[in-house]
């Protein structure tokens, strides 16, 4: 009993933290070894085709700050999802609460006469405000009736989205245009480019605060603390007196905010109008970069950084070479599926964990 | 090791099981067994014995195909064979009753018995056949059954023979029995062992796993006992007294019996009025039952498991509503408490599902501690929890309660068994409770934390005043640890017992098994 035994477990426990972050690693690799043959079976030309997708996303400043903009909302919706998911609540409308925070941002936003700096803040509150009732919903009918969660969110998505195509159509059209949009944003409402000549707008700043206050709450608060309970064990949490209910409710309207005030922030960073036709698939990468993060919003951004990178590699490959694309897609789907894989190498750990016990038996 | 002085074998006589230096690390790198040499010979009883977590079960799983030895082979009739799933054990006629039993509930006698090797008419069941094979099979053994019972409605000890005729069906000549006595009530461990002698005698070899010493000196002919995933000795049953035991199964002399004042009993704290309790299933589990616990005494509630307690323990907590009738703490009904409410009046409880409801087990120690009192003043600062005090109270629990980690943020499932119920014991013992509610507290930990986790449970009693109700299925603990004594049976109350010291194993048992019952007059004082 004197700790022998568990000193090894407790090396197991680094062995396997020192294993998962080969495993990324070593997954990144071979999904770029696929991702090199496709190009080399496929392409006319593959070096200069791969070196596109593999430096082309740095080759110029436009590039590069293309990819910070694809980070940008992926804060919003990877912190909203860290922070749900962790809880135990799979709440997948903060595809459609992005959504609607665009919308609801956009109807604010094309009121006129509002000073700068409150306008946006009116804007920000509508967007998380219908951002939280979206995702608040699902939750809600989770706690009271026993709704699954995970089914009941799904198909809210369907529900915000037709209501918002709806509504655009039929309440915020321009009809000057040619084309489906909103009117034209005051410019009180836009958010201002960070550095001239890019599109990376204020957002950025938005969003990273918004992953620090996720990190806050989630590992300093009572909140946190209670939210991270019963995402864990949930029998636990009860018989422990914590209110499951109210947390699992509270977390999913903190989430579905984030989500909605991404959308806002958006939309106000780099649009003059509301033209989205449908989901804009944000929420989705949230949940595939949280899967990637294990649910911890400190690593959504690299996640997030990365992903914006294959994606802009892809866009590059896809407009210059003779790629199809739908191969890019696939590479980016490889790459994705890897890298969530938790198989890899787990042999070779397992090995390596009994090897370790047993020296330290020795 | 080689140790032929018992009886009749006889040095050439081969032997019908052996596992040579098997090593079995799992997959978190705890060691289960280390070069584990286990030779049994046809036709003797052979106690496996050991503390829990010495690594008996993982033998007898490796045995039988459940688990995969890293090092080592097994032999059978003196051939080397590789187990690599049951249905292979049981090929070779190795068969291993599970302590906790794996029969279908719903089904019949008949239908569990024929289980996986289902006889068939046609394209249908045939389920006069099976009921003919088990009524066959239990003739030919003396171990009558009910073929057409649901297994459901069979007592502890029937459903155990349910499982004993399943392998002898299967033709199984080597029997392995995971702690078959730890369910059982004193007379119904008596049956199983003239079973058990009788299935010897026709020249079966049973694999018997215990760490009750008693019963391995009663039936064993030899023994192999191990500590910490390694043998110690192995040798004959009769050579060696109980004490020389269990010294080789803890590495120490331990104090086999609690030290303990008489309690001193204060003011009421918990009443239970006339509760009755319907499960899910329709089923009435509690009838009526009313009693009372005084502060600074412990009563324990004895009984075969799925007589009500743990109904009882849940509905005091709050995790059950109170049907019928009524529970009152310090004079208050707790229904339509929240669990919070009830814990906010002092109450503290250790469920019995350690790993369920006790704890978090990704969770750090820390944030096991301070699940039920993080948002009690002095935990928290605004909506930030208050990490000093967190750490400092933490680090003071870990040292007083001896929890073997690495530290306060090591999550609670790299611990042993043992450690995990020690940090379930600080968090609920540490809240100065009034009332304890302490169900299965020491089930399947080590000598060690259980009389550490005992000795405290009475210290809350001495210091605090705290009034306990013990719920154990374990009657030594009941025993040892009680002031008074509750026997449940079929959710009614068959006996009441002032003085614990009074009492012995046998006498609860016949009142445990619904042999004999109290008449309400005798039980006058259990309700005051």
């Amino acid at each position: 009993m004197k700790g022998l035994g568990n000193k090894s477990v407790q090396t197991a426990v680094d062995i396997e933290r020192r294993y998962d972050f080969y495993r990324t690693v070593l997954s990144i690799l071979i999904a770029f070894f696929i991702t090199i043959i496709l190009i080399f079976s496929i392409s006319s030309v593959p070096l200069k085709d791969l070196f596109s997708f593999l430096v082309g996303p740095w080759q110029s400043l436009y590039r590069i700050s293309n990819i910070i903009e694809k980070v940008i909302p992926l804060l919003f919706t990877g912190a909203a999802v860290c922070l749900m998911f962790k809880g135990g609540q799979p709440n997948l409308a903060v595809e459609s609460a992005f959504y609607i925070g665009a919308l609801a941002g956009t109807a604010v936003a094309t009121v006129q006469g509002i000073p700068p700096a409150i306008h946006f803040l009116l804007c920000a509150a509508a967007g998380a405000a219908a951002g939280a009732v979206v995702c608040g919903i699902p939750a809600y009918l989770g706690v009271r009736f026993h709704v699954m969660v995970l089914v009941s969110s799904m198909m809210m998505n369907y529900i915000v989205m037709l209501t918002g195509q709806y509504l655009l159509q039929y309440h915020m059209v321009d009809p000057s245009l040619g084309h489906v949009a909103s009117y034209e944003y005051a410019p009180s409402a836009r958010l201002p480019f960070l550095f001239p000549g890019t599109k990376i707008h204020f957002g950025l700043v938005i969003g990273i605060l918004v992953i620090v206050f996720t990190s806050i709450l989630m590992f300093k608060t009572k909140l946190g603390y209670r939210a991270r309970t019963i995402g864990e064990n949930v029998s636990f949490a009860k018989y422990s007196g914590i209110k499951v209910g109210g947390t699992a409710i509270l977390i999913q309207l903190m989430g579905g905010a984030m989500a909605g005030l991404g959308g806002t922030c958006e939309t106000l960073g780099i649009n003059n109008r509301f033209a989205y036709g449908g989901l804009t698939s944000h929420g989705w990468d949230g949940i595939m970069l949280a899967v990637i993060a294990g649910n911890d919003p400190k690593k959504i951004p690299l996640a997030a950084l990365f992903l914006a990178y294959i994606r802009t590699g892809a866009d590059i490959l896809n407009r210059s070479s003779s790629m199809p694309t739908e191969v890019v897609k696939i590479i980016q789907a490889i790459v994705i599926a890897l890298i969530c894989a938790k198989g890899i190498l787990s042999k070779r750990e397992y090995k390596a964990i009994i090897k370790n016990a047993k020296a330290d038996e020795a | 090791m080689e140790n032929i002085s018992a009886g009749e074998v006889s040095r050439e006589e081969r032997y019908v099981l052996s596992m040579e230096h098997i090593t079995k690390v799992y997959g978190n790198g705890f060691i289960a067994n280390k070069d584990i040499t286990f030779r049994v010979r046809k036709g003797e009883i052979h106690g496996l014995v050991g503390e829990n977590g010495a690594g008996k079960t993982t033998l007898m799983k490796v045995l039988f195909g459940l688990e995969v030895p890293e090092e080592g082979q097994v032999f059978v009739d003196g051939e080397a064979v590789a187990i690599h799933n049951p249905q292979e054990a049981l090929k070779f006629g190795i068969g291993l009753v599970h302590q906790h039993f794996m029969l279908v509930e719903s089904m019949t006698v008949a239908e569990n018995m024929v289980l996986g090797i289902e006889p068939v008419r046609g394209l249908s069941f045939d389920l006069k056949k099976a009921v003919r094979l088990t009524d066959k099979i239990s003739e030919d053994y003396h171990l009558p059954i009910q073929a057409t019972a649901k297994v459901k409605d069979l007592s502890v000890g029937y459903k155990q023979r349910v499982e004993l005729l399943k392998m002898l069906l299967r033709g199984v000549k080597i029997l392995l029995l995971d702690e078959p006595t730890a369910v059982l009530t004193p007379q119904e461990t008596k049956e199983l062992f003239v079973q058990l002698k009788k299935l010897k005698s026709l020249g079966f070899t049973i694999v018997f796993i215990s760490h009750k010493l008693n019963e391995i000196k009663e039936i064993c002919d030899n023994i192999t006992v191990l500590r910490r995933g390694r043998v110690v000795n192995t040798c004959a049953a009769a050579e060696v007294d109980e004490r020389e035991i269990s010294r080789m199964m803890v590495g120490r002399d331990v104090a086999l019996a609690m030290d303990k004042k008489k309690a001193v009993p204060k003011d009421e704290i918990l009443r239970i009025e006339g509760v009755s309790h319907v499960n899910k299933f329709g089923a009435k589990v509690l009838n009526h039952v009313s009693f009372c616990v005084r502060r600074g005494e412990i009563v324990g509630v004895a009984g075969v498991e799925g007589n009500g307690q743990a109904e009882l323990a849940e509905m005091i907590c709050g995790l059950l509503p109170v049907q019928d009738g009524d529970i009152l703490v310090k004079g208050k009904s707790i229904k339509g408490q929240s669990i919070k409410e009830i814990r906010n009046q002092k109450v503290s409880f250790i469920h019995e599902d350690r790993m369920v409801f006790g704890v978090s087990k990704n969770q750090t120690v820390a944030e096991n501690v301070i699940s039920d009192r993080f948002d009690k003043p002095g935990y928290y600062k605004g909506p930030f929890l208050t990490n000093k005090k967190i750490r400092r109270e933490t680090k003071e629990l870990i040292g007083e309660f001896t929890i073997a980690c690495t530290g306060m943020d090591a999550e609670v499932k790299t611990l042993s068994g043992g450690n995990i119920q020690k940090v379930v014991a600080a968090r609920e013992y540490s809240s100065a409770p009034d009332l304890l509610i302490a169900s299965q507290i020491t089930r399947g930990i080590d000598v060690g934390a259980t009389e550490l986790v005992r000795k405290k449970l009475i210290a809350l009693r001495d210091h605090l005043d705290t009034g306990v109700l013990l719920f154990s299925a374990d009657l030594n603990e009941i025993l040892t640890v009680s002031d008074s004594i509750i026997v449940l049976f079929g959710g009614e109350i068959a006996a009441y017992f002032p003085d614990a010291q009074a009492v012995d194993e046998m006498v609860l048992g016949e009142y445990m098994l619904g042999l004999k019952k109290m008449a309400p007059e005798e039980m006058r004082e259990v309700y005051r």
